[in-house]
């Protein structure tokens, strides 16, 4: 079994000091570790962000991809590679605004993978503009008079598009995230785990301690994870006013919503019966189908 | 001055023409598929707007003894299912020509018909007598064309039940019923048939492509595991062509969100070692441009179809056009190296497919298939492909045994770096969009001389292209009067014009540019500094092929013909163009 620092690399990670980045990045190792994953039995794809910079420092098979498109690629690696498992990292800017059909097509798809969103509510990379998930009013430099838009909200888009498994976590949780991601990636369909993950040099309002004095576990809160609807209400009605305070509004984390059995993309497709490279080792023979064209 | 016709006496071109959801296309294919049965050869061209019912629609074919090139203007034989077609296509009608039609529905009692055999054939009625439905009245006409022409009826009725085979066997006994009757309607008429075209018994088997279907099968001889696309005319029969064949062949087949997702996926299913490719029109192509540069930077052997229709924007969607030459050639930013193969016909087509997997796999870049709607939709009888000489080249890719030392962007002499299948043990690193390292890591890839290193050897696999791509095609005599350069589709009137002028004693040679990326710069200007003549034909407004030559040989041709009105060259065209520049107007 893999010890979590086998996945480091000989790089050290050059996120900001108490970066919310550090903790997702010691609870995917823990995860991969406590599953005991090979690395020739899984590949990696990042979007475009500061949580793409991690593709340095994890020792696995990846692709580090275009801001936004994380999705489509590891979707056309899983699709012909039925050997391999296949894990998204993604960002609240890089998945939910450039990404956003591919996020909404992934779900519906039910693509067996592992998509988990570093989602710090602010471009990190990019000095700190706006996100999608940005809350409602707040000041950034690419809106000076506060974001006049509603913020996406992933855990309910996510089961409205018929998500089998979505869960939210938080960064400053370690052990409980850790838990959510080997929950995720054992699952047999997409698995979705939105994490929030502060940006401590952008982002003033969703800080550590802002979280901290709100989250609330789920699985102790007596959430029937099996139930869509009950998942769908609590992602609307704690989701969209996050300036309350900590008495006002709680923020759930844990598993909203966890369905076994739902067939996968690919399981209707019956010719992916190997890697798909094997039908390249030779030239195929289509010289029945050159004849039916007489 | 009027020249002769293209094409022997023997030669009949027919027109089947009539609002949009008739079934044009499928009769006229039909009736195509019955004279390569014959033994004949056939070349097709079909006309149509964008929209499903109403408007114009025509199907032109071409048939004959002897191999065709292209398609032709004048039509022997017109059938008309509305009197639009007939007001449309009566100039093109040469001497003894036979207007087919129904008197129920088109009314010609205005028409002079001097020159003009009038042929009407009551379809409605039978395809009543035989109790079929009302769209075999298209069957019926299919008939009336072969009665007319007293040729025999025996092919399509076989065409027709191998087209019905998976039906109940009446609906094929209707047809044969309908057509029979449409055949024997026409015989009835006194008019002469100026042409005498007839079966060749034992001709050599030939088959009936479309260019789409030609890409089709050289992927799939290639060894394809993975198509992705989004419809756009005139690439959407490809992902038609390869889903129906995705179960059997073992072909994953998606089509997703939009173009951006396909382009991406297919990068990622080549990641994966897959052989992968997607296909669309110039505005899809627009969308994938960012994952073609993904491509290049992460050196992914990826195979992308851009078949241009004319532009820009929406543009004309069941046109044709070579407007995205420069387009192919320069599509994302920054500098790395690409192939742009530009298929001429449908032979080409299959060939140049299959090799542009070998190509991008040995060259671990993007290589393009450049074509057009005049490749993508119509058909050409040709000699079935040539299966055997398929060859599948992976390059460096290992997908087993011992990695010591890989590193994925190893700079290397050739530029080309060990690739090892992810999976494989020990091999586990970062293929990137960002430049990187030998080893894969974006953030040592700022370092200035990394990022120079890694920048050039990137190129170094252009050098090393232009010694393995297929070389561009001449044709016609090495001494003439006339040389033209062309690419793609261009080909294929200016060959039929070089025949035709040929056999009346002005000699025109011709080259093919096929790879016109990397450019063929030596070949080009050896070409054109044996010439007398020169003359560049290309299907956009600015010449955009002529610029190449410009910029890449200094040198220029003498004249230039350009078509962009979405219509394909026709070789009376070409010819006109031809003999002004050898001055025998
Ligand atoms: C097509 C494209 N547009 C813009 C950018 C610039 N860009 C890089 S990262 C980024 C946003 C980063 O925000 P997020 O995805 O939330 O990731 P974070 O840095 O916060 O982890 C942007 C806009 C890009 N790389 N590509
Ligand atoms: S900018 Fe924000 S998200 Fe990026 S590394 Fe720094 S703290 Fe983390």
């Amino acid at each position: 079994m893999p010890e979590p620092s086998e996945f480091d690399t000989a790089l050290k990670p050059t996120w900001c000091p108490g970066c919310g980045n550090f903790g997702m990045f010691t609870a995917l190792k823990a995860a991969l570790a406590e599953l005991g994953w090979e690395k020739s039995g899984f590949a990696v794809f990042w979007g475009i962000g500061c949580h793409g910079n991690g593709a340095d420092f994890y020792d696995v098979a990846g692709f580090h991809a275009l801001h936004g498109r994380a999705l489509p690629a590891a979707t056309g690696f899983a699709l012909t590679r039925p050997d391999m498992r296949t894990i998204v990292i993604a960002g609240d800017g890089d998945g939910y605004g450039l990404g956003l059909g591919h996020f909404v097509h992934s779900l519906r798809r039910n693509v067996e993978m592992t998509c988990i969103t570093h989602n710090n509510q602010i471009y990190g990379l990019t000095t700190g503009q706006a996100s999608p998930t940005t809350e409602h009013l707040m000041r950034t430099p690419s809106t000076p008079a506060g974001v006049l838009e509603e913020p996406v909200n992933p855990v309910g888009l996510a089961l409205a598009s018929g998500a089998t498994f979505v869960a939210r976590g938080f960064s400053g949780d370690v052990a409980h995230l850790t838990g959510l991601y080997t929950q995720a990636l054992q699952h047999k369909g997409f698995a979705l785990i939105d994490v929030f993950q502060p940006c401590v040099t952008w982002n003033k309002l969703n800080t550590h301690p802002w979280f901290r004095e709100r989250v609330y576990k789920l699985e102790e809160s007596g959430h029937d994870a099996s139930d869509r609807q009950a998942a769908f209400e609590l992602s609307m009605s704690t989701f969209h006013d996050m300036t309350c305070t900590p008495e006002e509004c709680r923020v759930p984390i844990g598993v909203f919503f966890a369905e076994e059995g739902r067939p996968t993309y690919q399981d209707g497709l019956s010719q992916l019966d190997r890697p798909m490279w094997k039908h390249a080792q030779a030239p195929r023979d289509v010289a029945a189908m050159v004849e039916e064209l007489g | 001055m009027q020249h002769a016709a293209f094409g022997t006496s023997a030669e009949v071109r027919i027109r089947l023409g009539g609002p949009a959801g008739f079934g044009i296309k499928a009769a006229g294919q039909t009736l195509a598929r019955s004279f390569v049965r014959a033994g004949l050869s056939t070349f097709d061209l079909t006309e149509y707007p964008s929209l499903i019912k109403g408007g114009h629609n025509t199907y032109h074919l071409r048939v004959s003894p002897d191999e065709l090139f292209s398609h032709v203007e004048p039509t022997d034989v017109l059938v008309a299912l509305d009197r639009a077609t007939v007001d449309l296509h009566l100039a093109e009608l040469t001497d003894g020509a036979a207007l087919v039609y129904d008197p129920a529905t088109v009314d010609v009692s205005d028409l002079a018909p001097e020159g003009l055999c009038l042929v009407a054939v009551p379809f409605d009625d039978i395809v009543k007598e035989a109790g079929g439905a009302k769209i075999m009245r298209n069957v019926a006409a299919l008939g009336a064309v072969l009665g007319h022409m007293d040729f025999p009826i025996e092919h399509l009725a076989e065409s027709l039940r191998a087209q019905f085979a998976h039906k109940e066997p009446q609906v094929a006994e209707q047809n044969v019923a309908v057509a029979t009757g449409g055949w024997e309607h026409a015989r009835r008429n006194a008019c002469e048939f100026p042409h005498t075209l007839a079966p060749i018994e034992g001709a050599p088997k030939r088959i009936l492509v479309d260019g789409n279907e030609a890409v089709g099968l050289g992927a799939l001889a290639a060894g394809i595991g993975f198509y992705a696309a989004y419809p756009m005319t005139p690439a959407s029969s490809l992902l038609h062509f390869m889903a129906t064949r995705a179960e059997k062949a073992g072909v994953i087949v998606k089509h997703p969100e939009d173009e951006i997702a396909a382009m991406n996926m297919v990068v990622g299913a080549a990641f994966g070692g897959t052989r992968a490719m997607c296909a669309t029109s110039g505005g899809g192509f627009s969308l994938m441009v960012e994952a073609l540069g993904l491509a290049g930077a992460s050196e992914s052997a990826v195979v992308v179809g851009l078949f241009t229709r004319p532009g820009p924007a929406t543009g004309l969607p069941t046109w044709t056009e070579q407007s995205d030459l420069r387009f192919a050639i320069h599509a994302a930013q920054g500098e790395f190296p690409r192939v742009v193969l530009a298929p001429g016909d449908r032979a080409d087509a299959f060939e140049l497919t299959w090799r542009a997997f070998n190509l991008a796999d040995v060259l671990q870049t993007p290589v393009i298939l450049l074509g057009d709607t005049y490749l993508s939709d119509n058909r050409q009888s040709v000699t079935p492909f040539d299966t055997a000489s398929v060859q599948v080249e992976r390059g460096e890719l290992q997908v087993e045994g011992d990695v010591e030392g890989y590193l994925r962007y190893k700079v290397t002499e050739s530029g080309i770096s060990p690739r090892v299948l992810p999976g494989v043990e020990g091999a586990q690193q970062i293929v990137n969009s960002y430049e990187h390292d030998e080893r894969g890591w974006g953030s040592l890839g700022e370092d200035a001389s990394t990022r120079a290193a890694q920048n050039e050897k990137r190129m170094r696999k252009l050098e090393l292209a232009r010694t393995i791509v297929p070389p561009a095609r001449r044709y016609g005599p090495q001494e003439a009067e006339v040389s033209v350069i062309c690419f793609g589709t261009t080909k294929q009137p200016v060959r039929e014009a070089m025949r035709k002028l040929a056999a009346e004693g002005l000699a025109v040679n011709m080259l093919q540019v096929v790879t016109v990326w990397p450019f063929p710069a030596d070949e080009v200007a050896a070409f054109l500094r044996g010439a007398k003549r020169t003359v560049c034909i290309e299907g956009n407004l600015t010449g955009q092929l002529q610029g190449l030559v410009r910029e890449q040989c200094l040198m220029d041709v003498d004249e230039s013909l350009r078509r962009f009105d979405g219509r394909p060259f026709s070789p009376e065209q070409v010819e006109m163009k031809l003999r002004g520049v050898a001055g025998r107007a």
